[in-house]
């Protein structure tokens, strides 16, 4: 049984639910939220509470739960 | 350092003639370990101009400015060092050398002009990231961690900005990365230049420039007045459209080559 959570892209205040397998990692929800959203390919980070979470880290590792939240940041890589 | 009030002797006029008095009046900043740091900057295109703008205006001395790209027209509306007559002349780091050096005698700011994976010395207290790539922001924060210099990394997007600090034996910033960074890393983001690598240009502007320089500078007046108890952790985020501004902590992530290496794994 997957755990529903609900992600929040920072860009535009839009949100989604998912629902994610415990094995499945950071990585795979961003990668699914981008897909979803049709964001340019970027780079992004998953912060959780105060924390950026591991691109690696599992949703068991994160102790994820039914009914948290994510927040999905752009990650700005310009500067010139 | 703080200045004993029993050995100050108050002369007219004299808070006006002290270049730094307004700094001073700061009590934690120390401005002779600001004066005395050496100071990297890995980049002179916008936010580079920026950054050493404010470097030299708050007393740091000592600045080495690297960058391998010269100068084109579109830079001219985010970079307060370049001139119409600059363009397709001169290299950035030059440019930002000598005339950065112009205001502030005090100061001597030289120029790199080479790829920030060609510099060898690393003799540095403070580095400051104004890059437009994560290939080349990753090998910044290598050497800068195995190190232990401090590194402040800035990178906008439009009016999108982030300042992300690196303190010795804290989460780098390759312990923040996932699989979109590396997607990334090799792919050259900028705006001008003629040894781009990468298009699409990357929207930019000065606003959002001039706010995430602030803040790296800002940063590194805290770390060289020794105050890293002060400093940002370890992520800011900026969204320019509204205003809006958040934090971010990191950790350290145990695979991550750059703590391995550091502890001889």
């Amino acid at each position: 049984m997957g755990i529903k959570i609900t992600v929040k892209n920072t860009a535009d205040g839009s949100t989604i639910k998912m629902e994610v397998d415990p094995k499945e990692t950071v990585s795979d929800i961003i990668d699914s939220a981008a897909e979803y959203w049709k964001r340019d390919a970027g780079a992004y980070v998953l912060k959780k509470g105060k924390s950026i979470l591991r691109g690696t880290d599992t949703a068991m590792e994160i102790n994820l739960m039914s009914g948290d939240t994510l927040e999905m940041i752009p990650d700005p890589e310009g500067g010139q | 350092m703080t200045r004993d009030p029993e050995d100050t002797v108050l002369r007219v006029g004299q808070s006006d003639s002290d270049r730094y008095d307004r700094m001073r009046r700061v009590g934690w900043v120390d401005m002779d370990a600001v004066h005395s740091a050496r100071i990297l900057v890995a980049g002179a295109g916008a936010l580079g101009n920026e950054v050493v703008k404010n470097l030299v205006l708050a007393g740091f001395n000592t600045i080495d400015v690297a960058d391998m790209d010269d100068i084109v027209v579109s830079n001219l509306s985010r970079c307060l060092f370049f001139r119409d007559g600059d363009v397709r002349k001169v290299m950035k780091s030059d440019v930002v050398a000598q005339r950065a050096s112009e205001m502030n005698p005090d100061a001597c700011v030289s120029s790199i002009p080479k790829r920030i994976q060609e510099i060898d010395d690393w003799d540095y207290d403070i580095a400051l990231g104004c890059l437009d790539n994560i290939a080349a922001r990753m090998h910044i924060n290598s050497h800068t961690y195995f190190r232990n210099i401090p590194y402040i990394d800035g990178a906008t997007d439009g009016f999108r900005g982030k300042v992300h600090v690196v303190l010795p034996g804290g989460p780098c910033l390759q312990c923040t990365m996932n699989r979109t960074h590396v997607r990334e890393a090799e792919k050259r983001f900028t705006c001008t230049g003629s040894s781009s690598t990468y298009v699409p240009r990357m929207a930019a502007d000065i606003t959002t420039t001039a706010v995430v320089a602030a803040m790296q500078v800002r940063e590194a007046i805290k770390i060289a007045s020794g105050r890293m108890d002060m400093c940002l952790k370890h992520v800011a985020y900026y969204n320019g459209e509204s205003c809006e501004m958040f934090t971010a902590e990191a950790s350290v992530d145990p695979g991550c080559v750059n703590h391995l290496l550091r502890e001889g794994v």
